[in-house]
């Protein structure tokens, strides 16, 4: 890092000398079309963030440093105007026009003009996510756009996160978009999330293509959107470079807060007492004690050793000598996170490139928990002559993820909670505790004496040759890459859970990720008659996917301080895989505009693929839009108050192949181990029927613009029919298996978006901006095999089931009625909803809640003032439920030792208590029910978070024209600073890592809070 | 030069050729099914994968033996481990969902959908070895359904009209390849049908299998669980006999006691002792006894299962069987179970003797040798004096100290008719729910009484 540094203080002394200022003094007047001034009109110095604003009158006044003579006049409802200055006067005039919707987006195989789209395509600029203090650009996109639901499963850094573009479509599949990173499909790994390995600041633009039109030509792959990722491109002129660099810090966004020592002796003293009471008078006695009195001796004394030895078998928990803070130990108080970036672009008209490097490193907010990376981008445009263009993008990062186990493991920092408040953390000689000492396994110990270190690589990119046949007649050719090795180092010494009683032990895995693509298309664009506008796009690609993992354990450790394989004494396991995909398509659009009001757009493709089942090879996928600009009508041209306004609908049908692991469609007998001998085992049950997932989406929407655009927005209405689901449908046991795989299921998803942006003041010196979406999603599943109604939960934890009618993965339990008033019971309600009873079996089963959000919604405000830019974002997720699972365990009436959660001090005390805690008892004797899941342990997590503030400064340009730069900015950056619920546990953004799935969602479990970031940062432009 | 370039950018859009190939691409670690049957050297590997199968932690990996000592508890065994469904079973409360009932429900129908498939591709094994691969395929599925049979029964057999009793669902086929089929929604056979199902499989295992047969099912295995199927049926004629079927073939074939009793435990090879054992080495097999047994400072969790000093106690002090535990995390463990990587122990030499024992003292007959002399061979090795005179409950308590926490416990318990924690053999809380998830997906099944 230092290194870095130093590299890019050198840039700046070299440049130094090289940028020798020279200014001149631009004025000039703007005027509209009908030569009225025009006030607050920006303009701006070309490559610098300088410029002035035009007075009353419409004039400016602007200071051009030599080598700079571009000016850019931009307005609101105006287009904007690139000017050459050739003089110090310059006199111009604007004219109106739909400003934004005149943007070009990135389409499948091509680009657009926004205003012509019958598509719907969300975008979000790089610039808006810029310098954002998180290490994945999912995370960056979290509420920007209208209908994309984010959510990290956990706070831990660089790890998987969920993105919904209009809700779920599978069960079996991936619910997550395609990421298509300049025409490349990103190739997930299998160790972190793949979309971490990006430096968004790299990131020119980001489209998330939403319905059927946008998303067919991707085929079998399209149906939960897609999202595609455009880098920054050089641009003709000098050379510019830009140098960023920022520090900060990292935080907990809640801490949830144990039993004290005090607390836990009275709590568990008490669950004592009551346990043995519980047993002589109401468990049968089948121990057989003389007398309550004697039962609940025997007892008070076993729990008093068992305090003993949680003090590290010593009397210190009666003075309470000891009162420690585990959950404080789960995190690092002193977690940083820095980034410097240094990247340079320019060119001429013949060749034209951008570089950039950028070293990130972050601390998570656990103890040992870790993400780096150090990324590389070289992107290069050359026009060889009149007819040919050649170019290259090209990634190469590396990724380093120090990580911490899986939140179900005792070793998992988080798991810490569970420890007794009167346990200290070290002995004596400063050796931390273990059991028997701690309740359970010491998760530091992990942390100390165990590794878990990931190492990712990523080459990705791809070369192009553009060729122009005729007027209007491209042929693309492209030939990508994508690359990723990824390498996973555990080491375990003897004191750790997992090293213990074999000398300690190691696992190393290498896996190899390769994906070639090659995409062969023509582009046809031509304007017939002056009124026929038609664009088209034909052409194939071509697909492989080829895997190869590797792996190696061993234990038996020479020596500890060697904690690579080679230290291994015995080499326990070891495997190699290797897997193929091929996939091999046909795809097309056309596009049709008669007078830039009617417009009509068809698209295809055919996708076959090798993990089709044998009767499926072959999958088609149509889309048919249509759009209505009716703002170009005669009627409404003389309306002043609107600017735009199209109507446009869209139908299609997509697939998804991700259900289908590539020879899933194939009964399979592998290989199995038996003592030393080899054998064959059935691995998997086959299905020549098995394919793609088919989702049918139909979309209505407009897009509106009011006074000259000072207010546009969008309004979305959609549905998506999934059909041919794939589902692992439970079957009885004698048929060898519990479960199949076939194409039988369906869902629908419904849903409205709206997005809305304004500029609410404009004026010289103050620019306030909102951009504000809000979307609504309802999914529904309609269909399981067609003879059962619904797939239960059968987890004692966890309460996500498939019920037809109903939401994926809706929670199915039992209704929790408080602790029975009469004797502290756990009481739940019957199958009729208004008895109750104590037992957990004879509690009626009930649809509780719900992990899918009703609304997701975001607002961004921006308002600039002079220098000063201040950048909010809220984003919020309403009207969704989280389970905890490890409520059965530290919100449980004492069941166990864990430490319990503060609300377990309202525990029943005595008859007539009104609670919603049952009485504390130990089930030391199985006498009664530990807790599983019901309602006691679901709550609703709607959130709004103030997910990212920016405040920024930019250094006035005399100063920075003083320091020989072209450009300065500084600027405070925050992550999850606030966050507004009523989620009891750590963070209502959450869903567990291990047991994460389609229908495993909203389930809490010793899940770590999200981050909470802080930075300070500098943008220097020279 | 343009056209140069064009021609062969254009070849770019010719369609691959061979495309039909690359769709059609087969897994590179593991072959098809149809091929898995398609010679005699795969038949035998499936084979050897059906070992693997009952090798599973939710069959004879452990959770058969641990599922019935835990049930068996008796105030001689605590579970003290963080896991629910455990302690469901141990304090004999279970729900319907309770996780470790389901795998092994599952686990067991794994395996005799295995043995089904073997035995219904036998013509494919060369006629020479035909008899013992059925056999041993006979075998594997016989131990799976008894094991079903005792755990999910409505009720022992002897607990009156066994064919009224419900069992669990009986497939002998290999049925249609589908699994979906709605073939599989069978009801439950009765308990005497499965019984029935059990005897003859083991009946011509144990004719077809050979004496020695490395590490896999052999003759004494099949009469010792045959002997065991007819224990549980109260037939102490038909346990009898196979009992000494059992020690015939084994001593006449170099299997014998070890000679000292910890010398039988923590094996990573099988001893002489070992008629049927799990094989579990450092790089395959999971020994789940041991996982829950034995504590952290062997590898294992957190020792869940406490033994008591009700247990210790019984035990003479100059008896080497107590020797066998340890003390460890404030408790008494078992150290049957106390290393890493070791054996699990399904059958043993020694409950041949006290079968024969029992039935012969109970029957009044000396077959193969008098109750006498059986009882005093376990108890001479475990460095005990011999008895003068030897009594049912002598017999009855050497069978339990020397087997004791190796599985037997609650089929035992249930066959003498014994009341555990409070509850009666019959009791319904003494048999397990069938799982949740066989009920949710089979219409026709029905739930055990009292769940």
């Amino acid at each position: 890092m230092k290194r870095l540094l130093s590299l890019a203080a050198g840039f700046l002394l070299l440049l130094n000398g090289v940028v020798y200022a020279q200014q001149r003094e631009v004025t000039g007047k703007v005027t509209d079309a009908n030569g009225a001034p025009l006030a607050g009109v920006s303009v701006k110095v070309k490559g610098t963030n300088t410029g002035a604003y035009t007075e009353d009158d419409g004039t400016y006044k602007v200071t051009l440093s030599k080598g700079l003579s571009t000016l850019v006049f931009s307005f609101i409802g105006y287009e904007d105007q690139e000017v050459d200055v050739k003089s110090d006067k310059l006199n111009i005039s604007l004219t109106q026009t739909a400003k934004n919707l005149n943007e070009v987006v990135v389409v499948g195989y091509g680009t657009q003009v926004k205003k012509e789209l019958t598509s719907v395509v969300s975008r979000v600029k790089g610039s808006e996510v810029q310098n954002m203090p998180v290490p994945n650009l999912s995370q960056a996109i979290q509420g920007r756009a209208a209908g994309v639901f984010v959510e990290s499963q956990n706070g831990k850094v660089g790890e998987g996160i969920k993105v919904r573009v209009r809700g779920a479509t599978s069960i079996n599949g991936s619910n997550e978009p395609l990421y298509v990173v300049d025409g490349v499909p990103l190739t997930g790994g299998t160790f972190g999330s793949a979309s971490a390995d990006i430096n968004f600041n790299d990131v020119e633009s980001f489209e998330i293509l939403k319905d059927a039109a946008a998303t067919a030509i991707y085929g079998s792959r399209a149906a939960n959107g897609v999202i595609l990722i455009t880098t920054k491109r050089g641009k003709s002129g000098k050379t510019k470079f830009t140098f960023n660099t920022q520090y900060g810090t990292q935080s907990p966004t809640a801490k949830r807060g144990f039993l004290n020592a005090a607390e836990y002796i009275e709590f568990f003293r008490e669950a004592a007492v009551n346990t043995a009471k519980y047993h002589y008078n109401r468990a049968g006695n089948w121990l057989g004690f003389a007398s309550e009195a004697a039962a609940i001796t025997n007892m008070t004394t076993w729990m008093e050793g068992r305090f003993r030895r949680y003090s590290g078998f010593n009397d210190d928990w009666r003075t309470l000598k000891v009162n420690t803070n585990w959950e404080d130990l789960a995190f690092n108080d002193d977690a940083r996170s820095s980034q410097v970036e240094l990247n340079a672009q320019g060119g001429n008209d013949k060749t034209k490139f951008f570089i950039s490097g950028s070293l990130q490193n972050q601390d998570g907010i656990l103890v040992g928990n870790e993400f780096k990376r150090i990324g590389l981008r070289f992107n290069l445009d050359h026009q060889v002559n009149n007819w040919l263009k050649l170019g290259l993008n090209a990634m190469n990062n590396k990724t380093v993820r120090n990580r911490v186990p899986l939140d179900n493991a005792f070793s998992t920092p988080m798991q810490i909670v569970a420890l007794a408040p009167i346990t200290p953390v070290r002995d004596a000689n400063g050796a931390l505790y273990d059991r028997p000492v701690t309740t359970y396994y010491n998760p530091l110990i992990d942390f100390e004496d165990a590794i878990f270190k990931i190492n990712g690589y990523r080459t990705q990119g791809n070369i192009y040759a553009e060729s122009r046949i005729m007027k209007g007649l491209t042929l693309r050719n492209e030939l990508g890459l994508d690359m990723v090795s990824q390498s996973e180092d555990r080491f375990w010494s003897s004191r750790t859970l997992a090293g213990a009683g074999i000398g300690g032990s190691a696992r190393a895995q290498w896996l190899r990720n390769t994906r070639w693509v090659t995409n062969n298309y023509l582009n046809y664009i031509n304007t017939f008659k002056d009124v026929h506008k038609i664009e088209a796009t034909a052409g194939i690609s071509f697909e492989n996917r080829y895997d190869e993992y590797v792996y190696v354990e061993g234990e038996n450790f020479a020596d500890e301080s060697i904690k690579t394989l080679a230290g291994a004494g015995t080499i326990t396991a070891g495997e190699s895989t290797q897997d193929e995909n091929n996939l091999f398509s046909y795809f097309g659009r056309v596009n049709y505009g008669y007078k830039g009001k009617y417009l009509a757009s068809v698209s295809f493709r055919a996708d076959a693929d090798s993990r089709f089942g044998t009767n499926y090879k072959y999958g088609y996928f149509p889309s048919f839009s249509a759009g209505w600009i009716l703002t170009e009508e005669n009627f409404l041209k003389d309306v002043k108050w609107l600017s735009f306004l199209k109507l446009r609908g869209s139908y299609g049908v997509l697939g998804n192949n991700t259900g289908l692991g590539f020879y899933a469609a194939r009964s399979q007998y592998g290989p199995v181990t038996y003592g030393t001998s080899s054998g064959l085992s059935i691995t998997n049950f086959g299905n020549d029927d098995l394919r793609w997932e088919k989702t049918a989406s139909v979309d209505l929407g407009l897009d509106f613009g009011f006074f000259n655009n000072r207010l546009t927005g969008e309004f979305n209405w959609y549905k998506k029919k999934t059909s041919d689901m794939l589902l692992a449908v439970p079957v009885p046991s004698p048929s060898g298996t519990t479960s199949v795989l076939g194409n039988i299921g369906e869902m629908e998803n419904k849903g409205i978006e709206i997005v809305l942006n304004s500029v609410n003041v404009s004026n010289k010196n103050l620019r306030w901006t909102t951009s504000f979406n809000i979307a609504r999603n309802k999914n529904k599943l309609t269909k399981l095999d067609g003879e059962q109604k619904e797939i239960l939960p059968s987890d004692a934890r966890f309460a996500n089931a498939l019920i037809i009618g109903q939401p994926i993965g809706v929670f199915y339990a039992p209704r929790f009625a408080g602790a029975d008033p009469n004797n502290g019971d756990p009481l739940f309600y019957k199958e009729d909803g208004k008895t109750t009873t104590s037992s957990y079996n004879e509690a009626g089963r009930f649809i509780v809640g719900d992990p899918n959000p009703d609304w997701i919604g975001g607002i961004t405000n921006t308002v600039t003032w002079k220098g000063l830019e201040l950048n909010f974002l809220f984003q919020g997720v309403f009207g969704n439920q989280v389970q905890d699972g490890a409520g059965g365990f530290m919100s449980a009436s004492g069941d166990w030792f864990d430490n319990q959660t503060r609300d377990q001090l309202n525990r029943w005390r005595k008859a007539g208590d009104i609670t919603q805690v049952p009485e504390a008892r130990i089930n030391r004797w199985g006498d009664f029910e530990s807790p599983s899941i019901s309602t006691r342990y679901i709550y609703d997590a709607d959130y709004i978070r103030l997910k990212n503030v920016t405040l920024a400064y930019n250094i006035p340009q005399k100063l920075v024209n003083k320091a020989k730069l072209s450009s300065a900015r500084i600027y405070l950056s925050g992550v999850n600073l606030l966050t507004f619920t009523d989620y009891p546990g750590w963070d209502p953004e959450v869903n567990t890592d291990y047991r994460v799935s389609n229908v495993n969602q909203g389930s809490d479990f010793y899940a770590a809070p999200q981050i909470k970031s802080f930075v300070f940062g500098i943008t220097l432009g020279l | 030069m343009k056209k140069i370039f064009l021609y062969i950018a254009v070849a770019g859009l010719i369609p691959f050729t061979g495309c039909d190939k690359r769709l059609e691409l087969k897994n590179p670690q593991s072959i098809d099914a149809t091929d898995a049957f398609s010679s005699d050297a795969k038949v035998k590997k499936v084979l050897v994968g059906n070992y693997e199968a009952m090798g599973g932690a939710a069959m004879f990996g452990g959770d058969v033996l641990w599922m019935s000592e835990l049930m068996a508890s008796g105030g001689e065994l605590n579970w003290v481990g963080t896991f629910p469904d455990p302690r469901q079973i141990w304090s004999k409360n279970m729900l319907t969902n309770n996780s470790n009932a389901a795998a092994t429900y599952a686990q067991a129908y794994r395996i005799i959908f295995n043995a089904n498939n073997i035995i219904a591709n036998i013509g494919v094994v060369a006629a020479a070895d035909q008899a013992r691969v059925r056999a041993e395929a006979q075998f594997q599925r016989a131990l799976a359904y008894f094991e079903l049979i005792k755990f999910f029964g409505e009720k022992p057999f002897f607990a009156g009209s066994p064919s009224t009793l419900k069992g669990v669902p009986l497939i002998t086929s290999p049925g249609p390849s589908a699994p979906q089929d709605p073939q599989y929604l069978l009801p439950r056979a009765s308990v005497d049908a499965v019984y029935q199902q059990i005897i003859t499989d083991l009946t011509q295992a144990e004719t077809n299998l050979p004496h020695k047969n490395g590490v896999y099912a052999n003759k004494s295995s099949a009469a010792l669980a045959l002997a065991r199927v007819y224990l549980q049926q109260d037939n102490y004629t038909g346990a009898r006999d196979a009992a000494d079927r059992c020690i015939t073939s084994a001593t006449g074939n170099g299997f014998s006691l070890v000679g000292t009793y910890s010398a039988a435990f923590n094996n990573s090879a099988n001893t002489t002792e070992d008629l049927f054992a799990i094989q579990v080495t450092n790089q395959a097999g999971t020994n789940s006894c041991f996982t829950y047994f034995s504590t952290g400072t062997y590898g294992a969790r957190d020792g869940d299962i406490e033994v008591t000093d009700a247990h210790y106690n019984k035990y003479n002090a100059a008896d080497a069987r107590r020797s066998i535990f340890f003390f460890e995390a404030g408790a008494w463990r078992c150290g049957k179970w106390r290393d890493i990587y070791k054996n699990v122990k399904v059958m043993r030499l020694a409950e041949a003797y006290l079968t024969r024992a029992e039935c012969n003292f109970r029957l009044g007959t000396s077959v193969g040798a008098t109750p006498l002399t059986d009882v005093n061979r376990t108890r001479n090795r475990a460095g005990l004096s011999s008895l003068g005179t030897v009594t049912l409950q002598n017999i009855l308590d050497e069978r339990e100290l020397e087997l004791a926490f190796e599985g037997q416990g609650i089929w035992d318990a249930k066959r003498l008719r014994l009341t555990v924690d409070g509850k009666a053999w019959n009791d319904n809380k003494m048999t397990f729910p069938i799982p949740l998830r066989e009920m949710n997906v089979n219409p026709n099944l029905v739930q055990n009484p009292g769940y």
